[in-house]
């Protein structure tokens, strides 16, 4: 029983190299010229890339000060707390906002719909923040506090503390976090068909409207650009885990011990 | 506390929106709240049964194949889940599981699968090898009931509550796979959205908060009568 359980987990999890490889196989009648240097898709890609980094990295910088904050602190009431909107599915979450921001409510100059897309970043933000705290919260609980004494000690400053005695050992929750977060926001449809604007869409949107449409339906495009979107992202996963490879291997030996 | 206030603020802050429309409390069609509900069940408890076996058998395995099976179990995270959801199409337009119950519990399955592995496996790994090693020598049901549940109940009802987050946060999957012919409270706010109802849009965002917020305390309590039953018995 065990080992058919097994067995259907790995083939459960087979299933998305599969995918991909049928992604390939739909790919291969696309003009890749036409792809490359039509203007929607290229705008839907800045677009993309501009959400898509301003959400990463606000969320990880938030979620990374939150955990040190309230581990430092010992504020367990706010850590529950700050799980609450892990546990709000992404399209209530972006209605919520869209809700806030819509007609007479927005505020602030802010509104939804609007082609700054700053109502998904902020949607973003406020669902990836406690996941990020919920991966760094681990890492600060089992933090060796001497690294950071001895860094006190020594008398160094705020900053040269933090990249010294904690830093290192935030690589590997970090590099999961970004690439977990890069690979869910870069390429959703929920949140950015409910709150972003007609032109230019993110490409997750644009992807999914043009293989759902009528129109389109005989169109290669978006398996194309999902297989491009995944190499990608599969690209920059590779390189930042070997380069970072030696280092981490160093901190885990070293915590280990 | 300045600084803990803010952050709680930030944190509680979008439910206010909840509050600016009155909600539709008209329910003419059950038919989505039946599917979402069954759909939850369903996938809760395959992805809690799966993850948990698999997590175990990881813990435990001297097989040479471990890290490269490891990284293939956790490789799916880093897939934009939407270029999955397109090669997958592909796959069960060719097997005619298009529009199906099963082609979108299997689509929803390998979307949820990794995170509940990953769950299990690090609470599985919290609490280490040598302290489960007695539990090897117990047969598979009495492992199960009598340590692998007791131990491991608040870990199986997060996974419950991610599975059902994740399910509840899909509509692209959901009208690809399904082809419009399985509706759920997701897809239903979505039309209601694109129909600009926004009482009716509210009444579904409102079940979709309360959904996991009823499953979290459902799972509680029955987790807690269970321990405590189990407590019984063994004494």
């Amino acid at each position: 029983m065990l080992r058919s359980s097994v067995a259907l987990s790995i083939l459960v999890s087979f299933l998305p190299l599969a995918a991909l490889f049928f992604l390939g196989m739909e790919a291969l009648g696309t003009d890749w010229g036409a792809l490359l240097t039509d203007e929607t898709w290229r705008d839907s890609l800045f677009t993309t890339l501009y959400v898509v980094s301003v959400s990463t990295i606000v969320s990880l910088v938030l979620g990374t000060w939150v955990a040190r904050t309230v581990v430092n602190q010992r504020w367990r009431f706010t850590s529950t707390i700050l799980k609450i909107p892990m546990f709000v599915p992404h399209i209530a979450a972006a209605y919520l906002f869209w809700l806030l921001f819509s007609g007479s409510n927005g505020f602030w100059g802010i509104e939804s719909n609007e082609r700054d897309y700053v109502t998904v970043i902020l949607t973003y933000i406020w669902k990836e923040t406690p996941f990020v705290f919920l991966m760094m919260i681990g890492t600060y609980e089992q933090l060796n506090r001497g690294y950071v004494e001895t860094a006190k000690t020594l008398q160094l400053s705020p900053y040269a503390q933090f990249k010294h005695a904690e830093f290192p050992f935030l690589i590997k929750p970090l590099l999961d976090s970004t690439w977990i977060l890069i690979a869910f926001i870069s390429f959703a449809y929920e949140v950015p068909a409910l709150l972003g604007v007609t032109y230019p869409k993110l490409i997750g949107v644009l992807a999914y409207e043009r293989l759902s449409t009528g129109l389109y339906l005989e169109a290669t495009e978006p398996y194309a650009v999902a297989l491009i979107w995944t190499c990608f992202v599969g690209f920059g996963v590779f390189v930042s885990y070997v380069m970072t490879a030696s280092v981490r291997r160093r901190i885990e030996r070293g915590v280990r011990r | 506390m300045i600084r803990q206030g803010f952050i709680l603020l930030i944190a509680l802050f979008p439910f206010v929106s909840l509050f600016l429309v009155a909600p539709s409390m008209e329910i003419g069609n059950v038919e989505y709240i039946v599917h979402t509900v069954g759909l939850t069940i369903i996938l809760s408890g395959i992805n809690v049964w799966l993850a948990t076996t698999f997590a175990w058998w990881l813990l435990w395995t001297e097989s040479r194949w471990k890290s490269v099976i490891e990284w293939l179990v956790f490789l799916p995270l880093f897939i934009p889940m939407l270029a999955t959801l397109f090669g997958l199409y592909l796959i069960l337009a060719e097997v005619g599981l298009i529009g199906t119950y099963i082609g979108v519990i299997l689509a929803l399955l390998v979307v949820t699968i990794p995170y509940s592995i990953r769950l299990a496996y690090n609470g599985m790994a919290v609490i280490g090898r040598p302290l489960l090693e007695q539990a090897r020598l117990l047969p598979m049901s009495r492992r199960v009931v009598y340590v692998l549940y007791p131990l491991f109940s608040r870990m199986m009802r997060t996974i419950a509550l991610f599975t059902t987050v994740i399910l509840l946060s899909q509509f692209a999957l959901i009208q690809l796979i399904g082809a419009g012919l399985i509706p759920t409270v997701t897809t239903e706010l979505y039309q209601s959205y694109a129909g600009n109802n926004r009482s009716l849009a509210l009444s579904n965002t409102w079940m979709l908060i309360l959904f996991p917020v009823v499953i979290y305390f459902l799972l509680s309590g029955w987790n807690r009568w269970m321990v405590r039953m189990l407590k019984g018995r063994l004494q």
